[in-house]
């Protein structure tokens, strides 16, 4: 009978334990995710971008272009190339932006226009206070 | 102690607690030759618990939209902590899971346990294991991968076999006329709320039934009176076997605990078991993999559709199969429960079971 | 069908109704059968096109002239390896085929080496950097400004991408191609050796963690963003390379590998996560095996 009573809070103990080993997972699988990249804020004052000029920042880790389109204003785009990651340059006279690895073309808004790319350059949104300029 | 002596007196005034743990535990008794086998229901069942349960905490972070999901789920492996374990839990489970519920079944067989008074147990487990079937495909398109892509493009091809309605049946699977976005948002459906409650449904009823007509005997030993006349209801008890709590209720528990540590040896020691290198690339409708076949539970039968040369001969052979398989009890009439005794049924199921593994392979090759 | 016969006494009049109902239908499903294929020709072909073959939806490469008639007998022998030479290459494994470097229409025999659909044979000597630098053109960028662009634009002899990379058959690019035997050619080794040595440690560690990423792939990991980070790193240092400018990249070398340091510690993280994972579930599977164990014990203990 002593046994059987050793055993049987074995089972238990080993049945907590299993039990914890499951449930902490589970607190940490719910757990909203950490915010401490994804609210970074980038600022530029306004006269640094003039009409058809444009600035490379760096927004949450990675490259990423602002650039001032005439006629339609102020659009940020990452710089990262969505074939294979080379860093896209800006073209100013052609109006495009233009990978050097495998001449991947998008157009000013992030859109591709020819060559490997998949899919378009994710855009980063940006708004304008003042004479700031607000990125993320 | 007083307060949980407490709880259960408010119970049972209540509901009748005590009544009901002596009606369905201690007096509900079970033969004393019953063996482990018996308890793969049991496994299927907490099988299909863990499913449902994990399947409910990918939701939160799964998102159905074919420019999303195989991001999103690169994100549960990486991103959300401990998000691998239960994915891992949900792939392998489901293929466990199979494996048990084809092993509930094939046992069952072998026990003649589906023979009157028990045909509707037979098909609505039948009719569990179609459904089963197909939450493993609608799941598997869900990654968005490229075996995933592929492996569905294949199996919903199959109904085109039919004559004139074929390819209405493919692109109502497909939503269009190849597999696209709109084939994952109706998988997913499909997954997560068409089958579930239908499922709910047969395994009410199935384990209604067991409890309602009463477990039976191993056939194996004495004979069984089981065959008298079928001429009234009559519950099958065990008045000399032993109560089902605890005897039977710790195999089943054992069972369970055997069941994890299979999974979790997988999880261990084959993490990749069930993730071909073609789960880590994102479905690319313009370029077809090397190799691309179904899953394993559906490898025998799709040799079998690729063996034969005319396919609505082939696809209606296996309409006729799974007719056989599912209205089987009504085809068997004969009493006899002890397959030991019926050399001719013994080799047709060996020979059936060689066919399937010889299938099985050929199709992997 | 012949399942059911199998364990029925012959002789049962029940059974013997049942089996004519069902020879009647064994007949006419023969019937059924037999007339179909000769009657139903085209949703079978689609069926075995989709079943047996790999095209059901999408683009294939389904004809292409250019190949077929590259392997054709009537090809002259200089021009009949192409196409295999093509098949082994880096450009063929990353789905870049004949068209998209020579133009012209791969599906319309007619037409696919038509000028007017912008084919180009064999490029003159001197304008093979354009004919690569349509796709590559960062590399085209620093190659012009090279020595080596310098004295093809000038000259007219410098060597020209297939100097060093070859055509058709080109592989990957890796050091190797910087050798005595290809750079003595022109002129002498030593400022190529010089070269070598600059670029040695960072190609190097660029080829480990290419191995580790491929690893990491084996094990079921997703690694694109990884590998596109190390990808953009390997060719902006190579593009820097086809500057042959070796103070450049003796520069440079610093900064890039930091950059590769910043990627070692990503796939090193992920390589440790996953030894992690092992052991979580080694732990959760021994705590299962002592339950196991446990409750096997209490069953076999007697109650009193």
């Amino acid at each position: 009978m002593r046994r059987r009573g050793f055993l049987k809070a074995l089972l238990t103990f080993f049945g907590t334990v299993s039990l914890a080993s499951f449930a902490y997972p589970l607190v940490r699988f719910f757990a909203p995710p950490s915010s401490s990249a994804v609210n970074e804020k980038v600022v530029l004052a306004k006269q640094e971008i003039p009409i058809g000029g444009s600035k490379v920042i760096v927004f949450n880790d990675k490259p990423a272009i602002v650039i001032n389109v005439p006629g339609k204003g102020l659009i940020a785009l990452s710089k990262v190339c969505t074939h294979l990651g080379c860093l896209v340059e800006y073209d100013k006279d052609k109006n495009r932006l233009v990978c050097p690895c495998h001449a991947g073309t998008y157009d000013l808004q992030g859109n591709v226009i020819s060559g490997p790319p998949p899919k378009s350059l994710p855009k980063i949104p940006l708004r304008v206070d003042g004479e700031q300029i607000i990125i993320g | 102690m007083v307060m949980g002596e407490k709880i259960r007196n408010w119970l049972d005034v209540r509901i009748g607690l005590n009544e009901l743990i002596r009606t369905q535990l201690a007096e509900y008794r079970v033969p004393k030759n019953i063996n482990v086998f018996n308890a793969l229901g049991t496994i299927a069942f907490v099988g299909y618990l863990i499913q449902a349960i994990s399947g409910m905490f990918l939701m939160i972070y799964y998102i159905p939209h074919s420019d999303h999901a195989f991001k999103s789920v690169q994100d549960i492996m990486t991103i959300a902590p401990y998000g691998w374990l239960f994915r891992q839990m949900h792939v392998i489970g489901s293929n466990l899971l199979i494996a048990a519920v084809i092993l509930h079944m094939v046992t069952i067989f072998l026990m003649g346990n589906y023979k009157r008074p028990r045909e509707l147990t037979w098909i609505s487990g039948a009719l569990m294991l179609l459904l089963t079937f197909t939450f493993g495909l609608s799941g598997y398109l869900l990654p968005w991968t490229q075996l995933s892509y592929w492996a569905t493009t294949i199996v919903t091809s199959i109904p085109t076999a039919f004559p004139v309605v074929g390819e209405y049946i493919s692109r109502l699977f497909r939503g269009g006329d190849y597999v696209s976005g709109i084939t994952l948002t109706r998988f997913f459906a499909l997954h997560v709320s068409i089958l579930p409650p239908l499922f709910l449904i047969l395994m009410a009823v199935h384990v209604a039934l067991i409890r309602r007509i009463g477990l039976s005997a191993t056939p194996f030993g004495k004979s069984d009176e089981e065959k008298r006349p079928l001429t009234e209801f009559r519950k099958k008890t065990h008045p000399d076997g032993y109560p089902y709590y605890p005897y039977l209720v710790q195999k089943q528990a054992l069972m369970v605990i055997v069941y994890f540590m299979v999974m979790f040896a997988f999880i261990t020691f084959a993490p990749t078991f069930f993730f071909p290198e073609a789960t880590t690339v994102p479905a690319d409708p313009f370029r077809t993999p090397e190799t691309i076949r179904p899953e394993w539970y559906f490898l025998a039968p799709y040799q079998m559709l690729k063996l034969i040369p005319n396919k609505f001969l082939g696809i209606s052979m296996l309409i006729v199969v799974a007719f056989l398989f599912v209205f089987w009890p009504f085809l068997d009439t004969q009493k006899e429960k002890n397959i030991f005794r019926r050399p001719v049924l013994r080799w047709v199921f060996i020979s059936l079971m060689i066919g399937w593994v010889i299938l099985m392979w050929w199709g992997k090759r | 069908m012949g399942l059911y016969f199998t364990h029925d006494r012959v002789g049962n009049p029940y059974v013997v109704g049942k089996a004519m109902m069902l020879r009647t239908t064994l007949i006419a499903c023969l019937l059924l059968f037999s007339q179909l294929p000769a009657s139903a020709g085209d949703y079978r072909e689609e069926f075995e096109k989709g079943f047996l073959t790999k095209t059901w939806s999408g683009e294939q490469p389904e004809s292409n002239y250019c190949i077929e008639c590259h392997s054709s007998d009537r090809m002259k022998p200089a021009f009949l390896e192409i196409a295999e030479q093509w098949k082994a290459s880096w450009h063929a494994q990353n789905g870049i085929a004949c068209h998209n470097c020579h133009g012209g229409d791969p599906k319309d025999p007619s037409m696919s080496m038509s000028p007017h659909r912008g084919f180009v044979g064999t490029p003159k000597y001197a304008e093979v950097p354009e004919f690569c630098g349509k796709c590559h053109i960062g590399i085209l960028k620093n190659y012009l400004d090279s020595g080596h662009g310098k004295a093809l634009r000038t000259s007219g002899s410098g060597p020209n991408c297939a100097t060093c990379h070859g055509s058709h058959n080109i592989q990957k690019a890796n050091i190797e191609i910087i050798s005595e035997q290809r750079c003595s050619k022109c002129h002498p080794y030593e400022r190529a050796k010089t070269m070598k040595q600059a670029l040695f440690l960072t190609e190097k560690k660029i080829d480990e963690l290419e191995t580790g990423l491929r690893r990491l792939k084996r094990e079921g990991v997703y690694v694109d963003d990884n590998a596109r980070n190390l990808f953009n790193i390997q060719a902006e240092f190579r593009t820097l390379f086809h500057s042959v400018d070796v103070n450049l990249v003796n520069d440079s070398t610093s900064h890039f590998a930091g950059r590769l340091a910043v990627a070692e510690k990503r796939i090193q993280n992920t390589f440790s996560e996953l030894r992690f994972r092992r052991n979580f579930a080694a732990f959760i599977l021994m705590i299962f095996a002592c339950m196991g164990a446990t409750l096997y014990l209490i069953i076999k203990t007697p109650k009193d």
